[in-house]
Parts: structure tokens; sequence; C-alpha cells
């Protein structure tokens, strides 16, 4: 371990300042300048400024499951190159079998060189609307491997030496759905590579280009200093923790094993995947980056939250995931839906981590984004196409109350408005509202689950659902009780209300309703040492039902005040009934459904 | 006696800033203590101690314009009045669901800010307005009255009322206003498709939310400060200052005080850019440095850009204005502030790696800077500066504090300097740099996020550091001058009295250029020009002195983000055929590329600026301060590579003569430094204008 150079102290900071800003003035233009909504609502897309070796020096703001995509394809890319790379020239893949993740998500990296030297590279990273493939919006779960998915791009020049490259460009153009939106978002990455540049001939000109070379070594070096510190300070241990995946699609109702083993020593920190299911048939498995991105997010949530993204994290926290498996897909998998393995790989790290430090890790949120997209055409042979991702509920935490209608700590995305759906699309939003008694119960509840119906006009649409945790809930902690599970129905309250599958791919009619509810949330700690005057707030606000209060909390209530006496009562006989002989750390199950 | 005096006047937390200005241009400044408890007693009294010693009478003052936080601290104390929604049925957790995103990534300390209408105030009634603007379901009045007279029996003092699509038609709302009329008359009702007749039913309702919260305070507020004028015998109008830079009558902000939650600092950029205008300056950012925070706005061609929404309370932004959630939404254009958390007050310190850092803690006024002697143990940027030599250890506001200079030289040695192994001076040098470049990500954020090169504008400074640090961030952004307004340290105050009359107004009307009816076209720019004008003459502007500028929010086809594009005068069919071409210059000039001609584009809103024209302009070309400083002498200050220099300590009047730095100007309300390298010469304005070279 090396100190920070002194003298250098202050140059040392003003330039990690620059390029920091530096990365996230290029996700602002991407922000302004991109075409789709699935950029612009959801954020699903991140800049980055890397070393000439595509090491990660800094990261614009982003989402975090792209935490480590872009240096695990760039470095791809370099290799792939071998240093057959020219000043102008620009890089642009999205096989996520040479270092991308999943189609959609497409690379464009552009070397920033002084006097014929690399000094630097701009890295961008967008997951566009549509690439092709059998499923408008090329993110279906129910593919099989990777050549339905769309079209699959190794590394290759998107401009060599300034020159766009006409022959890729057009095939791009001619495999896409929406060209107009994909070529506009190629641009918006251009436009943000651009500025990178500026940039990035100011700094060489402040700084010289040795200079500045050294300087981005030591942005890592010190962020690297810094999580070994932040390591070295959580006691040493050893955890494993178990998840499942309810089921890939094709092999319905087959569950998949999730494992993860994180191991602590002195300065760092591994996690470990082995013992995860096989790759499975269905488009859901994970590339390594994002394995890698999902366990440094869950890593980083025990760390100081101002911890820099970068290489000096990624130096120190080990991931090890065997090739073949649903951590580490190899050919031909399909990996376009791989966000929710991605979602739930966290969930499970961050259970391993709740094993360790009870005090500083939540209960199961919702267990990530729900997918869902309604395609088709209008009577006139127009297409429409609606996609939305939902989430919302943060598990219970040792210190307070799960977060409700709230992003997943893993993409910090937005839902669309109901308003600019019903005006774009044919479509009717009847619902976006929360849903009593869905939060896990504990000491500290768990988010609630938000339901949204939407009633279809057009004459006719295939609806495909992405959703999970129906059979496998999201997990309480520490006495806490599990959230409740998804719910995918057809025409509710009607004749022909219909329970669905968690995943689904059918077709629909004018007038049909589709309704999602979310997972609720786990809850963290005994809810029967909830405080009674918060149950009665949560009751008072119509988030928990009276008779709820009493069931999970042992809370009785008359005329709207806690009755201690009978509340003292209930609890005792409650906590009988239960007959606990220490309190269960994981529950996948509510205590009284227990042994069913 | 003729009304030949104006105020400005301004509300700090701290202090408020109140500045007289003659028609002939004489200036009286004060600072007083704020009055926390009622801001209106402070501001009654301190105006008339101002008058009374300038021996002015009460019947001279021609208006009394002012900035005022009280929306912003209601909503940031959650001080507000106890609000019920009426929404409809399957919506009532828009609120609170908001758009789901969260400002903070990878913490799980998480919280959201509470929403201001709890969930049992928020209720749902069976009713619907489809998206064209069609009614499938009207509402039905028993619900109504159930509904509302549920929220009065639980003590709501206020009512707002959000159903989905009433941007398209606002029936239905209409008779949720009337039911509420007829069984509860005094509440104060605010409908959404009045507040915002926007689409996107979120911000919306976060709005109308926000004008109903602050409605019954605001109110409240108005009344006791116009008693008060009364009082005093001032029978001048009281003119408020909205976040969008315009004034709007006491009357209309009691009605729509979501329009002046952020009339503060809005006041400063109005009066920079007038200052700008008139001395023939296109391009300037302002930089508005205080105790905590740094702010800057860009305006170009006597245009302060604005922004659609902003986020109130929503913490200092870092660098990143694209985190959003830690605030509370409210849509209504603004003038486009970028605020990042570094000013006097901010705490420098070594983090966990070793590296020095400064902010975003801030030891405000109390504990305040080591210096301050009140307390203060952790150095800041101010103590910095005294041990530089730019700062009189003689004190501030006119020796109202004195600076203990060994305290701070101690506290910075220890924590900063010996850890680092550098000197006093380099330490306390360095972290100002840091500082600056911390602040130059706000000016970044303005500019370069529009696409504009900072280097092509001029900086101007003002706030209680700003000219201190005004060409440290000029030389370190390029920029070749800097501007320091007279009575920098109360600019915002000051920045009142060139601002004008303002009506914004906003409507939805969506279409593809190439598919939108001239007609309806037409329709809509006249029915949003017919109600500024009709605001305007309640305001006593006739037609000849009623100035509007539309604008139209537009983007490619496929987009999800539009730019706004001012509309050209005249006929609706030619003016639809020259958009795609104005649109594309203003999308090449934000992106750096634009699409084909053959790109389709879209219109998706419609914006109007009604503004009262003043009879003659509202300030002379000259304005002359009290408060005028002696200078002479010198002081030893440290400018980093040049080292320890003597520099001359000079009035606002000699460095206007001109001079070469290292100077310092040293007035009541800030200190002015001009480094070596840079020059000093005052303007036809009395502004002091240092350039480089």
């Amino acid at each position: 371990m090396t100190d920070t150079p002194k003298r250098d102290a202050i140059a040392f900071e003003l330039f990690r300042n620059a390029i920091v800003a530096l990365a996230d003035e290029m996700s602002l233009t991407i922000y302004r300048a991109s075409y789709s909504g699935v950029l612009k609502n959801i954020m699903d897309y991140s800049t980055a400024l890397c070393d000439a070796e595509g090491r990660l020096v800094a990261q614009g703001l982003s989402l975090p499951g792209h935490l480590c995509s872009i240096p695990v394809a760039l470095q791809a890319a370099l290799a792939h190159f071998a240093g057959d790379i020219a000043e102008g020239d620009v890089i642009t893949m999205n096989d996520p079998f040479q270092g991308g993740m999943h189609l959609p998500d497409i690379f464009v990296f552009r070397p920033l060189f002084h006097e014929g030297r690399i000094v630097a590279i701009a890295a961008t990273i967008c997951h566009h609307t549509d690439v092709g493939g059998r499923v408008a919006g090329s993110n279906a779960s129910d593919s099989t491997e990777i050549y339905q998915e769309g079209l699959r791009i190794p590394p290759l020049k998107l401009h060599e030496r300034g020159v766009p490259n006409a022959t890729l460009l057009a095939i791009i153009e001619r495999n896409v759905r929406v060209p107009d939106r994909v070529m506009g978002d190629l641009r918006a990455q251009l436009a943000a590579c651009a500025i990178a540049e500026r940039g990035m001939v100011d700094l060489v000109a402040a700084h010289g280009p040795d200079a500045v070379m050294a300087l981005m070594q030591e942005v890592t070096d010190h962020t690297e200093r810094m999580t070994r510190a932040a390591i070295a300070a959580l006691p040493d241990g050893e955890a494993e923790f178990e998840d499942w995946i309810d089921d890939d699609q094709i092999d319905a109702g087959v569950p998949i094993r999730l494992f993860c083993r994180v191991t602590k020593r002195g300065d760092r920190m591994v996690m470990d995947w082995t013992g995860s299911s096989p790759q499975v048939k269905g488009a859901i498995n994970n590339t390594l980056s994002y394995t890698r991105g999902a366990s440094f997010t869950a890593a980083k949530c025990v760390l100081p939250p101002e911890l820099p993204n970068n290489d000096g994290v990624f130096r120190i926290v080990d991931v090890i995931a065997p090739p073949g498996t649903i951590a580490n897909a190899v050919l031909p998998a399909a990996c376009a839906a791989r966000g929710l393995t991605g979602f739930r790989m966290v969930d499970c790290a961050m259970g391993a981590l709740a094993m360790l430090y009870p005090e500083l890790v939540y209960a199961a949120s919702d267990g990530g984004n729900t997918g869902i997209s309604i395609g088709g055409w209008t009577k006139e042979r127009r297409p429409f196409i609606y996609v939305d991702f939902l989430s919302g509920a943060w598990g219970g935490r040792p210190w307070a109350d799960g977060l409700d209608g709230n992003t997943n700590m893993f993409a910090n995305m937005a839902s669309h408005s109901a308003e600019v759906i019903e005006a774009e699309q044919p479509l009717e939003v009847l619902c976006n509202e929360f849903v009593a008694d869905t939060g896990g119960a504990g000491r500290y509840r768990g988010g609630v689950s938000i339901r949204r119906d939407w009633r279809f006009l057009e004459h006719e649409a295939v609806l495909q659902v992405r959703a999970d945790r129906r059979t496998h809930r999201p997990y309480g902690l520490y006495g806490g009780e599990p959230g409740t599970p998804s719910l995918n129905m057809m025409n509710p309250g009607t004749e022909a209300e219909a329970l669905l599958a968690a995943k689904l791919t059918m077709t629909i009619r004018n007038g049909d309703v589709f309704r999602h509810e979310l997972p609720g949330a786990g809850g963290w700690g005994d809810p029967l040492t909830r405080d009674p005057e918060a149950v009665l707030a949560d009751v008072v606000q119509e988030l928990v039902t009276a008779d709820a209060a009493a069931r999970d909390y042992g809370v009785v209530l008359v005329a709207g005040k806690v009755d201690v006496v009978a509340t003292e009562a209930m609890r005792e006989r409650l906590t009988a009934a239960r007959a606990w002989t220490a309190t269960p750390r994981v529950s996948w199950t509510p205590w009284r459904e227990a042994g069913q | 006696m003729t009304a030949s005096w104006r105020a400005g006047i301004d509300i700090g937390g701290t202090f408020t800033d109140i500045v007289l200005l003659s028609d002939e241009g004489a200036v009286r400044t004060r600072k007083v203590p704020s009055t926390v408890d009622d801001y209106a007693r402070g501001i009654v009294e301190g105006l008339a101690v101002l008058l009374a010693e300038a021996a002015i009478a009460p019947d001279e003052l021609a208006a009394v314009l002012h900035a005022t936080t009280i929306g912003s601290n209601a909503v940031l104390e959650r001080g507000g009045a106890r609000t019920g929604l009426i929404t409809t049925e399957g919506f009532r957790d828009t609120l609170e669901i908001r758009d789901l995103r969260m400002p903070r990534l990878y913490d799980v300390g998480w919280t959201k800010p509470p929403a201001l209408v709890e969930r049992r105030h928020r209720l749902g009634i069976a009713e619907r307005t489809r998206a064209d603007g069609t009614i499938s379901r009207a509402p039905d009045e028993a619900e109504i009255e159930a509904a509302i007279g549920r929220l009065v029996d639980h003590g709501i003092e206020s009512l707002a009322v959000c159903l989905i699509n009433a941007h398209a038609n606002g029936a239905n709302e209409r008779v949720v206003a009337a039911v509420a009329a007829r069984i509860a008359p005094s509440l104060p009702v605010s409908l959404s498709h009045v507040v915002l007749p926007e689409i996107k039913e979120y911000p919306r309702t976060s709005t109308t939310v926000i004008n109903a919260y602050l409605l019954p305070v605001v109110r409240a507020y108005l009344a006791r400060l116009g008693n008060g004028m009364v009082s005093q015998r001032i029978a001048a109008p009281l003119m408020l200052m909205q976040s969008n830079g315009g004034l709007l009558p006491a009357a209309q902000a009691a009605s729509l005080p979501m329009t002046i939650v952020e009339s503060g600092p809005a006041a400063g950029v109005i009066g920079a850019r007038a200052l700008a205008q008139r001395l023939g300056i296109p391009r300037i950012v302002t930089f508005d440095m205080g105790g905590t925070t740094a702010k800057a706005a860009m305006v170009e061609e006597g245009e302060a850009a604005r922004a659609a929404a902003f986020q109130v309370g929503g913490g200092i932004m870092q660098g990143s204005r694209l985190l959003t959630g830690g605030g509370y939404t409210l849509k209504v254009p603004a003038i486009d502030l970028a605020e990042v958390g570094a000013g006097g007050g901010s705490i420098v310190s070594l983090d966990a790696g070793g590296a020095p850092k400064v902010g975003p803690r801030s030891a405000g006024s109390r504990p305040g800077p080591v210096c301050y002697g009140f307390g203060g143990t952790e150095p800041t940027i101010t103590d910095c500066a005294l041990v530089l030599g730019w700062l009189d250890p003689a004190g501030l506001a006119g020796g109202a504090i004195t600076l203990d200079r060994d305290a701070a030289a101690a506290a910075l040695a220890t924590r900063i300097a010996a850890p680092l192994g550098l000197t006093l001076e380099e330490a306390a040098h360095g972290m100002v740099r840091i500082a600056v470049a911390t602040m130059m990500r706000a000016i970044r954020a303005v500019s370069v996020e529009r696409g504009r090169d900072p280097r092509r504008f001029a900086l101007f400074a003002f706030g209680g550091n700003g000219p201190l640090l005004g060409a440290a961030m000029a030389e370190e952004l390029g920029m070749e001058a800097v501007m320091v307004p007279p009575a920098p340290g109360l600019f915002s105050a000051f920045g009142l009295l060139y601002a004008d009359v303002e009506h914004h107004l906003s409507a939805t009307f969506r279409g593809r250029l190439d598919k939108v009816s001239p007609t309806s076209f037409a329709a809509a720019r006249n029915q949003l020009a017919a109600e500024a004008a009709s605001r305007l003459a309640d305001d006593g502007f006739p037609p000849a002195r009623q100035a509007f500028t539309a604008t139209a929010e537009l983007r490619y086809v496929g987009q999800s983000s539009e730019l706004p594009v001012a509309l050209p005068e005249g006929d609706a069919a030619a003016v639809l055929a020259a958009l795609p071409a104005l649109f594309a210059a203003v999308h090449e000039q934000a992106f750096g590329y634009a699409a084909g001609p053959a790109e389709p584009v879209e219109i998706v809103a419609m914006q109007m600026i009604g503004r009262g024209i003043p009879v003659r302009p509202p300030v002379p070309e000259r304005v002359v301060t009290d408060h005028r400083a002696a200078g002479g002498g010198s002081r030893r200050a440290y400018f980093g590579p040049h080292g320890w220099r003597d520099a001359p300590l000079l009035s606002r009047e000699s460095a206007a003569a001109g001079a070469i730095g290292p100077a310092i100007v040293a007035e009541y309300d800030a200190t002015c430094l001009v480094p070596p390298g840079w020059r000093v010469r005052g303007d036809a304005a009395g502004n002091l204008v240092l350039e480089r070279g």
C-alpha cells in the first residue's frame, strides 16, 4: 500500500474532480440527445473514461448493473484488435460471448490519442430499443439460443480513421425494427465520445500526457486504498446463501438455484457463485460481467456509499463464476432477459452478506423489475410497442422500514407516466397503487407491492411478461416475514378472471384487462417487537389492515388506538403459538404457513 | 410628493437585505437580521428604519419588490398546510410512487422525502377522462361530498385536485371544485388543470399539491406583510419575484404560490441579465457564492436559460443533475440554476484515502468558520481565505464580526497542512483551488449541458463570496472577464429592481409538425396569448405595453425529451413550415448534430411569456451605492505560484479608476480579489470589471 503522493495531493484531487465531471458530462450528453425512452426514463446506459489498457477510471452516473460491463467489453475489444487501432477509430460491439452482456446493450468506444499514442479511452453503453430477433424489443425471456435474439456484433470499427463504416451502419439499420431510434441513440453515443475527446484534450494540455496517465493510475490506486480500508474495517468471516428463481419459462416450474459464498479476510472479499445452476434454456443467463456487476453492487451496499466506481474496487473484490453456469453462460446460451438473474444475484449476495453482517443489510426487495411488453399492429397496419419495467419495494432494514414505491437498488429506473402511455399506446391504465398487507411483517416492515392494471384498446396484441418471485417469495431476515408473491391476472373481477403464470407470452384482445402486482418485500426482525404505534400508523395510512395488525404483529386496535393490554396478551399468545426455538435467520414462508 | 424610490427586499436565513433605489440612481442598502418567527415583521421594521434614516417619506415609495424563501422553507421544514388530495380511483399513490427514481445509488440508508399529503388524506373517486379529453365517466357528486367530508373531518386546510387526463379536459375537476365550494366554502382548492395544464400525472399532481400545501401559508404571510406596510403608511404595490425571474402582484402570488418557491436566486440572475444587456455583453454566466452553496445560471442574448421543472429540497446537486428523486417535483418554469454545496462555510478535510476534500459538509453560520470564534473547530474555505490574506481580520459586514487568523491557521495546520506535508499557505491555497474546481461543475452543468462553451461567456460574480473567487473561477474555466456589480453581497435584493412583470403560461399541444392543422395551432397560440394579455391587463398594462414571447417544445419523433424553440411571428402555416429547420439548428447547437430534413419533428407543448413593459427603464444608467469603504494601505497576501505579495487595499472608486493585480477591494458586503495577472476597471453601470493581462 502506498500513500497519496503528498506534494501532488491538491493536483490529484483537481484531476479526479475533472475526470469524474467529464464522465458525467458524457452521461448528460446521452441523456439529452438520445431518442428512446429506455435510455431517458430508465437511464439504461452508462458512460466512462478508461485508461489505455481499458481499466475503468471514472464512471458517469449510471446503472449499477453496468458497473463492470465496460472494462470487460473494452478489454475484449482491445485484445481483438491487438494494437490495430488508429486515431479516429471508433469501436462498437454487443456480443455477450466476447465481452458484452446481452444484444440490446451496444458499446461504443473511442480511443483518445495524443501524438499517436492512446492516452485514454471514452466508453459508452446504451440499451437499444430493438436489435432485431424474433420478438420486438429483443428482450424476450423465452428464446432458447442467442441466434434468436437479434443482431450479434463482434468488435468492429464503427468509424475507421474518422470515416463512418457505411457497411456496418447499413447492416444495423436493416436488422432492427426501429432504425430511427437505434441510429439516433448511436449518434448520441458518438456525441458523448466527442465530449470526452474535447475534455481530454484540455486535460492533456493542462497536465501533459504522461502526467494524465499517471494521475489516472493514481485515481484507481486511491480508490483501492479506500476500499481496502473499508473492507478491513469489517469483521472477517465466511457465509453462504441460496435463493431460487421460479423457472425460466421454458422448463416451467423447475426452480433455478443461485448460490453465493462470501469470504472476507483482511482487506479482501471473494464472492463465489460455484454451486449455482448450470446455464438454462430460457434467456435469463448471465455473462460474467453482469454477475460481477451484481456482486459489486451487493458489496458496495456494505461499504461507504461515497466510494468511487472504478478499477480500484474491482481489484480487491474477487468474483468467481464457473463457465457453463447461469452466472457465466457460454454459447449458445440465450441471455436477453438476464436482467432478472442480475437482480436476483444481488438479492442472493446480499443474503450472504446479511449472514455475515446482520446489522448492515436489508431483507429481500421485490426481486427486481417486472418487464412487460405489449406489441402488435393496428388495424391500419401501423406497429405499436409498449415496454415498461416496474419495481418498487425495498426490504425492511435493520434500522428502518423498507421503502414503498422506490426503484430497486440495482436499476435506478423510472416508470412511464400513465397519461403518456394512454396518449401514445392503445392502452388505458386503470390503476397504479399500493396494495395493503403485502410488505413482509417485521420489526421493520418490508415495502408494499404496487398494482398496475392495463386495458387493451386495439384489436389484438402479444403480451409478454417477465416476472418472478411467484413461488419463491422475497425472504425476510432475522424473524421478519417474507413479502407477498407477484401476481399476474387477466380480467380481474369478471367472469373471465384468470390467474396467469409469472412469465408468459400470450395474445390479448380488445377490452382485456391485464393486472400485475409486484412482490412485496421481506420484513426485518421479529414483527412482534415492532413498535405498536408504527403498526397503528400503517393501519391509519391503510398500508396494513387492522386484521393483519392483529394477525401478523399482535397489535390490537380499539377505536383508532393501541389497546396496550390486549396487545401484550395477543403477542404472548402468538409467541407461544409459533414456538420458535431460535429466531429464524431467513424466512421464505410466513411461520403460520410453514410446514403446510 | 412624487413616488421616486423603489425597494428590493430579499430574505435569507440570517439576513434580510434591503435596497432602496431612487429614480436618480441613488442607492441605500441595509442588512438587517431576519426575524425567523415572522419574516414580515423584520421586513417592515427594517424598511421603516431605512426610510427614516434616509429621510424618505413612505409615500415616496413607488413599489416594493420582494424575493422570499417562505415557500421553499415551508416545503423543507414541512411547515405547509394540512393538505388533502382528490384523485382518480386507482391513482391514490401517484404522489408517493413518483417516478420511482432515487438520487443516491448503492445507499441502503436512503429515505424518501415523505409525501406532502399523507396516504389517508389521498382519496380516489370513480371518474374518468380519456387521453383525448372526452369524458368516459363523470364523477358522482355524492362520492365527492363523502370524500371532502372525510378530509374536512380530518382537519384539512387546503385541497388539491388532480384527476387523470385533466390537462386535456378539466370538466371533472371543476365538478369537484363546485362540490367543495358548496360544502366547504372556506377551503382553498387548487385544480391541476389550472395550476399546470400539462400531461404526466406525477409532475402535475406534485405541483398541484405543492401549490395547495403552500397556499394558506403564503397567503397569511403576504397578508401580514401587507398589513405591516399599511401600518407604516406604505401604499406602494407589493410584487413578488417568481422562480422564472418575472414579477407577480402579491394577490396572484397568494393564489399560485408554487410560482415563487425559488424567488431569491432568480432575482440575482435577473439583475445580472439587465446589467449585461445594458452594457451590450451578449453572454454571461452568473456565479452566486454564499456561505453554504454556489449557484450558476446562463444568460444568452438577454435571456436567462430556463428549466421546465426542478426539485424543491432535493439537496445540493453534486455535479449531477440526472439523479432526481431527492426532493419534491415542481414543474414550473424557473431560471435554470445549478447549485453545488460549496461556499465560504464549506468544511475542508481529508478523506479516508488521504485525499483533500471541500464540503459537502458546511459549518453554516453557527458554529461557522474557525475564525469566527463561535466554537467552530473544522477549517472552512473562509478560514483558508483569511490565512491567505485575502480577507481583512478586522472583519465582515462593517466590523460586525472580527476574524481570528491565528485560530484559523492553527486548525488548517494540524488538520490539513501537516498530514499533507504542505506549508500552511500551500494547503490553504490548494483547498481554495479544490473549492473552485467543485464550483466549476455548476457552471459547466448550465453551459456544457446546453452545448455552450463557457470560454465564450463573461462571469458575473456576486453573493458574499462570489467576488472573492470570481477571478479564480474565470481562470480555471478559460473565461476572459469577470464583472462584479455594485453591492455584490446583497445583489439579489438589487436584482429585484430590474425585473419586469411576467406571466408564464403553458399548454400541452401534441402532433407531428407536418400533420398539425394550422388552424388548431393558431388557436392554441392565440388562446395562450389572450390569457397572458388578460392577466397583464389586470396588472395595469394596456395593450401597447404588453410583449409576448412564444416557444414550442419540439423533438424528433421517437425522442423522449424536448428542446424549446422560439416561435416566430406570423401566419401559422408558415411558422409550422419553418419550425423543422429552426429546431435542427437548436439541436445542432445543443448536441453537435441534427438529423436530416426528412426526419419528422413533433411538437409536444407550447409556452407563452407575457411581459409588462415598464414606462421607463426601471433602473437608471448609473447607480451610486452608500457604505463606501475608504481603502488605502496594503496587505500581504498569498497567490499560489506568485507567492506572497503586497496587495494594495482599494476602495471601489479607486479600483474603478483602474488598477493592476494583486489588489483587494474590500466593501461593506463583500471582498473582491484581483489576483496577479488580472487588471480591474469600472464600467458605465458601476460594475467592477476584472480582465486578464
